[in-house]
């Protein structure tokens, strides 16, 4: 049987193994890929991706449909993780993780489970590639590599408005060629 | 307080939250403007939303697929375990997510699978512990399985130390349809019996077997079997 987003969404709220099931057979493949950019290392990459998952079980599904979809919730989950892995901060609780906010039932279906199906590899290849090299470098750094503005900032030896600025244009490029790509508009929830 | 931050700025860090690359003290402004701007929680979710595609660029690696029977071992353990998990859950518990047979877990694993075949026998009586057996060659066990824990002990005597290169992988089989790989035997100490534990339920199958595949695991059941049963009262 399939189900959608908003199916494992509640049955993860139930607290049914059977959602944590679901997600991972939807999302743990990404998860992995996600974990082993950012560390180079299967061992710590399966760590990151087994722990993510049982977090999320154990939490119970926060998940907020006005912020994002399912899997860009696990995405970050994932990365966030990793990223802490990676700087040696295993046991910090990040602020900004989305499992530490409050449940709230899904009441919208999520648009980019299709445009993320639809979207070939080589297709958002394509379009990262269009960016301009310093701009794909600032995005890289950030989401694979964990830095902040202030150490992109150092490292690229620019100020910090142009990183904000770098990584701002770089995502609107991001969306308008993907759409593009989709020959679709940019889909609103 | 009056949120100082216009719809402008905050786009602009939005994007640099959608990248993980927000300052923390930045990132108390941008939730205080979120709280009160619907349109920005939107262009946020567009942000989330659009570097999630990030990955789509990369070769998608899947994961071994023992990494999923550790996690929904792991799962169903602890849906099943009553509100105050017994001490030897809590130590399986205690073992490091995604490591839980290194050679500290395997010491931790054993000793709480000893005690634990125990406990299960002992629930015989009231009727949520059944027992299998199991044979091959060389090697005889048992299959303790708890009905209403849902959760199942595989024990077994008489296997040979394999070389790191490979492990002893477990399968569970239904009437129809392919067998489906369960667990990983782990040495008992000293010599002590191989012991897998297993999660979920174990209706739907009709058999149980283990055989020789490479470390991490086989998507099926290579032809190298070394113990077999049937899931029949013995």
């Amino acid at each position: 049987m399939h189900l959608s987003d908003d199916d494992i969404v509640r049955s993860i709220s139930a607290h049914s193994p059977e959602g944590i099931e679901a997600l991972y057979d939807r999302y743990g493949g990404l998860a992995h890929t996600v974990a082993l950019r950012i560390l180079s290392d299967r061992g710590a990459a399966e760590d990151v991706v087994q722990e993510s998952f049982l977090a999320v079980w154990r939490r119970g599904s926060t998940f907020q449909p006005g912020r994002g979809s399912l899997r860009s919730w696990i995405c970050t989950i994932v990365r966030n993780r990793a990223i802490d892995r990676l700087r040696g901060d295993r046991h910090r609780t990040r602020l900004d993780s989305p499992i530490e906010g409050e449940s709230i039932e899904p009441t919208v279906s999520d648009p980019w489970a299709a445009v993320a199906a639809e979207l070939s590899a080589e297709e958002v290849r394509k379009a990262l590639a269009e960016l301009p090299a310093e701009q794909r470098q600032t995005i890289e750094l950030a989401y694979y590599g964990g830095f902040s503005q202030s150490e992109i900032a150092t490292k690229m030896e620019v100020p910090l408005g142009t990183v904000k600025g770098r990584v701002r244009i770089a995502l609107d490029k991001l969306r308008a060629s993907l759409a593009d790509r989709m020959e679709t508009s940019w889909p609103t929830q | 307080m009056a949120d100082p931050m216009s719809c402008e700025e905050a786009t602009d860090l939005l994007a640099l939250e959608a990248v993980g690359a927000l300052e923390p003290a930045d990132r108390e402004l941008v939730e205080r403007h979120l709280a009160t701007c619907a349109p920005c929680t939107h262009a946020a979710a567009e942000y989330a939303d659009l570097t999630s595609l990030l990955p789509a660029a990369l070769d998608l690696v899947p994961p071994p697929a023992r990494l999923r029977r550790q996690l929904m071992a792991q799962v169903y353990a602890e849906a099943t375990a009553p509100s105050r998990p017994s001490w030897w859950r809590r130590l399986v518990a205690a073992i490091p997510a995604g490591r839980p047979f290194t050679a500290i877990g395997a010491v931790a694993v054993v000793a709480a699978i000893v005690v634990g075949i125990y406990a299960v026998a002992g629930r015989n009586a009231a009727s949520t512990s059944v027992t299998y057996t199991v044979s091959g060659t060389t090697a005889t066990g048992t299959l303790s399985v708890d009905t209403t824990a849902r959760q199942a002990v595989l024990t077994v005597k008489g296997l040979s130390a394999l070389p790191s290169s490979e492990v002893y992988e477990v399968w569970l089989i239904p009437p129809h349809g392919a067998p489906k790989g369960a667990a990983f035997l782990s040495p008992g100490l000293g010599g002590g019996p191989w012991t897998a534990v297993m999660g979920g339920s174990m209706a739907g199958y009709t058999s149980i077997a283990a055989t020789v595949e490479p470390a991490g695991g086989s998507p099926t059941p290579s032809n190298t079997e070394v113990l077999s049963g049937q899931l029949t009262v013995s």
